[in-house]
């Protein structure tokens, strides 16, 4: 029997897979009746067969589904060209391999920079509102999936703390279970350690995941996964998630950089405020997309001035040879009345079509995965094609991708050849994964070798926060931006979507390359932004364009600048034409607010501070006289070809009566944008909100809206009473010599005030 | 040719599932997935009507990971798999498992029999897969490996033996049942 018992097992094995012929069953059913051996054997194969078919449970990556999403999308689109899907296929494989040398050379670089990030955001979440913020606000944000997120990470958190929950926990097979003891022992010890050392354990939670405290950067996300890497104590690894079926892309890695809110300072102490003016707009738009999706915004990504120079202001047109005029206001500050408020406005040059240097712009996309939302790259399409639509037959375009893979997919094509734009346009696709490309570099050579003279030589970014371009270091993209930008090529950034926006590099890199950063969440934004604001967006009428307020302390005592926090100048880098600035583009208005303290205030707003105990304190210093001026506003610019700078200056004579004439004497621009800053400050959490409520910001928004062309101002309304509804954090605690304040001061007397 | 939506929905996860247990290799297996769903879209390989579609599918991929561990990429997929291969392993968690101790036994068996599953020579790995997951007769599994039927048999066979064979000296084949 022992002879032909393999014989029997074979049949066996073709009998659990009903293969066999009547007869031969015939004979195994007579064999296995009287062979237990066999029916056990039967059994076991059975088992076997069932144990192993339900391996097939591997669930594809978002990464994999998105790939074949696009695949088939395309297939239903447009006919195959099997010749470029050949290209594809060719090139996929060679790009995978540098993928993964990459890969290898940056093993090392990820760990370190992976564990050295969590470890600052770790540390960072005490002071920081960043990813703490995150949470709370999502706490807000019922349904959203950065709340989906923030269960799972706690959920994620639990498995591994705990001994018995070990379903995610594997090691190596045949001691897998005494070893596995030893680790979670191992595992727990190092935690209890770490929690004994005063951390949060949400901070340790972080610093191990780093889930939402969007630390997790292009580096490490190698071939559209995110691969977590863990701290390696004892030489235990702990065991690392694949992507549950979940949701791998509504993970949060937005990043916002902290913003330290401007103080007061006390003129006599400091009288020059000085900064850099900002066009952006994208915070507006970013804040306004999370609103919209019912997400109270995080205090970073409000950039107040953003807000504010989001609306045209009624400003008067400049003159026929200055490429802006300065408008000063001034009025009461609406949220603590004892305060004042000053509006400096800038209304750039309006150009007629005629006067519009021809562009040449190389649009640089990136089409990895992620951007198949649809807020991402058919957004990006649908606003490109209206903006193509208007482009003038001598204006350039061209369009380079970068993905896995990097390549030119419109070279630089006349306006007049739109047919051509359009269908380039139209093949663009998100697919692919990979790093790598030379993206930053291929749209920098087509906009050289196209370069137009006189013309608005500029390559856009459009992307969802990956910058994986083609430079491997922050600083060294930083520095081509730079270098780019000498010779004329400046640099625009469109950010999309959600999930993974880095929103302060984006603007940096837009700062950086003369440029300015929009954030577009909807049509009407690329509308907005490409078409209606093309020659202002695209074209720069004044570069470096730097501002320097000097209080008189005769009428001022302390002054605050809302907003432009990240814009702040030094005193002496206004004068120093080699230090860069904000740009101006054709018809941008750019507003900035300061609160001021009018002199005379019993307030002490520059603080408290000892008595000098070594320098004599010299008494008040004495004055040059225009007793009758408030401040001067001195704005120094370039030409956009020019390096040396011209000045301009306006000077602000003191208001009689201000108190008298009422808040509601003040302008239509004074009354809206202070609104728009009032709401910032609400969303911000600002400590300088004293009385400030959403009612009044909708009120005053109310009061001012006109000459609301495409109705954002309306808009604006409606998202301050959402953000009214969905904010449930406790309003901060007026400091106390704010609360007694009397409503009108005494502003008649301002040279009273040195004589203290 | 049945329909493209149809193709991908009822066969991403097979496809996928095939060269993941062929390859032993995420990465691989996703590009592999991919490649597959893209020649399947060109018509790069021509389809013969007579042919059952899955079997010409299955060949496909079977002949794009063929070509994938030729073309010296395993050098690449060594360095994951002492990055990740060792340590990570993927969600088996079975959402049916009875109870807390089982759940153990389960998965410790089921991880085991993953290894064992790669440690299978490619014949009879590729056999046991298309039968066990793809639940495929003998003469479908023939066509795709393009062999004879009584070779499907002994690589089906020899397949689940080894796989007994190891999980019984490893000692979780006792009490798997």
């Amino acid at each position: 029997m022992n002879t032909n018992h393999e014989e029997w097992k074979q049949l066996v094995s073709a009998y659990i897979d009903d293969e066999l012929s009547s007869t031969d069953k015939d004979t195994l059913h007579n064999h296995l009746v009287d062979c237990p051996a066999c029916q056990k054997y039967l059994k076991e194969l059975q088992s076997l067969s069932q144990n192993v078919s339900a391996l097939n449970n591997q669930t594809l990556s978002p990464d994999l589904e998105q790939r074949l999403n696009n695949l088939n999308s395309r297939t239903e689109r447009s006919p195959m060209n099997k010749t470029s899907l050949w290209k594809v296929t060719k090139t996929v494989v060679p790009v995978v391999v540098i993928a993964v040398l990459i890969a290898l050379t940056m093993q090392i670089y990820v760990k370190r920079g992976i564990q050295g990030r969590m470890r600052s955001a770790a540390d960072d979440i005490g002071n920081q509102y960043s990813a703490n913020n995150g949470n709370r606000s999502s706490l807000v944000a019922l349904g959203t999936a950065q709340q989906k997120v923030n269960k799972n990470g706690s959920i994620t958190w639990k498995d591994t703390a705990s001994t018995t929950q070990p379903s995610s926990q594997v090691f190596k097979g045949d001691e897998s279970r005494s070893r596995k003891r030893a680790a979670n022992k191992l595992f727990n010890a190092s935690e209890v350690t770490e929690t004994q050392r005063g951390q949060d354990p949400v901070a340790l939670k972080e610093k191990y995941w780093g889930a939402n405290s969007g630390q997790i950067q292009d580096g490490a996300v190698e071939e559209g996964y995110l691969r977590r890497e863990n701290d390696q104590r004892g030489g235990f690894m702990a065991p690392q998630y694949p992507y549950a079926p979940v949701q791998v892309q509504e993970s949060n890695t937005e990043q916002y950089d902290l913003i330290t809110e401007n103080d007061f300072h006390d003129v006599t102490d400091d009288p020059l405020s000085t900064f850099s003016i900002d066009v952006d707009t994208a915070s507006y738009a970013n804040v306004r997309r999370m609103l919209n999706s019912n997400q109270f915004p995080p205090p970073d990504s409000v950039r107040i001035e953003e807000m504010i120079n989001y609306f045209k202001y009624n400003y008067s047109q400049p003159g026929w040879n200055q490429p802006f005029s300065i408008n000063l206001e001034h009025g009461l500050c609406p949220w603590n009345t004892s305060h004042q408020i000053v509006l400096i406005g800038l209304q750039g040059k309006n150009l007629t079509e005629q006067q519009t240097p021809p562009s040449n712009l190389v649009f640089l996309i990136d089409v990895s995965g992620s951007m198949n939302d649809a807020n991402k790259l058919p957004l990006l399409k649908e606003s490109l094609k209206m903006m193509v639509a208007q482009l003038r037959p001598e204006e350039r375009i061209s369009m380079v991708v970068y993905a896995g893979n990097a390549g030119v997919v419109l070279d630089s094509t006349p306006g007049y050849n739109k047919g051509l734009i359009m269908n380039a346009i139209d093949n663009l696709q998100a697919g692919g994964s990979t790093a790598g490309g030379q993206g930053i570099h291929l749209a920098y050579n087509i906009a050289r070798k196209n370069f137009i003279n006189n013309g608005n030589n500029r390559v856009i970014l459009a992307t969802d926060g990956d910058f994986n371009v083609g430079v491997s270091s922050d600083s060294e993209l930083v520095r081509i931006i730079e270098e780019q930008r000498q010779s004329g090529i400046f640099l625009t950034v469109l950010g999309f979507g959600t999930g993974n926006l880095q929103d302060g590099k984006m603007e940096k890199l837009a700062d950086k390359g003369n440029g300015n950063y929009f954030y577009i969440d909807s049509l009407d934004e690329g509308k907005k932004v490409l078409v209606d604001e093309l020659g202002s967006t695209i074209l720069t009428i004044a570069k470096d364009v730097k501002i320097q307020v000097e209080f008189n302390p005769q009428a001022v005592k302390a002054y605050r600048l809302i907003g432009y926090e990240n814009r702040k100048l030094a005193n002496k880098d206004f004068n120093d034409d080699k230090k860069d600035a904000g740009e101006m583009g054709a018809g941008h208005t750019v507003t900035a607010l300061y609160e001021i303290v009018p002199a005379g205030s019993w307030e002490n707003a520059g603080g408290n501070v000892d008595p000098l105990k070594y320098q004599k304190q010299t008494e008040k210093k004495s004055f040059w006289g225009n007793s009758d001026e408030m401040m001067t506003v001195k704005l120094r610019y370039k030409e956009p070809k020019s390096e040396t700078s011209q000045l301009l200056t306006k000077v602000l004579k003191n208001p009689a009566g201000i108190g008298g004439s009422g808040w509601f004497g003040s302008s239509d621009n004074i009354q809206f944008a202070s609104a728009v800053a009032e709401f910032g400050m609400l969303l911000r959490n600002s400590s300088y909100t004293a009385n400030s409520s959403y009612q009044a910001v909708i009120q005053r928004a109310q009061n001012s809206a006109y000459n609301d062309q495409y109705g954002y101002k309306n808009e604006f309304i409606g998202l301050v009473q959402k953000a009214a509804s969905l904010d449930n954090r406790a309003r901060p605690q007026v400091p106390v010599y704010q609360q007694q304040v009397p409503v009108y001061q005494q502003y008649e007397q301002p040279q009273g005030y040195q004589q203290k | 040719m049945p329909a493209l939506e149809g193709i991908f929905t009822r066969y991403k996860k097979p496809v996928f599932n095939f060269a993941y247990r062929f390859l032993a290799n995420r990465a691989e297996a996703e590009d592999v997935a991919s490649d597959v769903f893209l020649a399947v879209v060109s018509g790069r390989y021509h389809h013969s009507p007579q042919a059952k579609f899955s079997t010409w599918l299955f060949t496909v991929t079977r002949n794009s990971c063929i070509s994938r561990i030729r073309s010296g990429k395993k050098i690449f997929s060594i360095w994951f798999k002492t990055e990740q291969g060792e340590n990570q392993h993927m969600d088996i968690a079975d959402e049916s498992m009875p109870g807390p101790d089982n759940a153990l036994l389960k998965e410790e068996q089921s991880v085991f029999l993953e290894k064992a599953l790669a440690r299978l020579p490619l014949g009879q790995r590729e056999a046991i897969i298309l039968k066990e997951f793809q639940n495929m007769r003998y003469e479908e599994i023939a066509t795709v490996l393009n062999c004879t039927l009584a070779n499907v048999k002994i690589l089906i066979f020899r397949g689940r033996e080894n796989l007994r064979r190891e999980l019984k000296t490893s000692g979780l084949g006792e009490e798997m049942q």
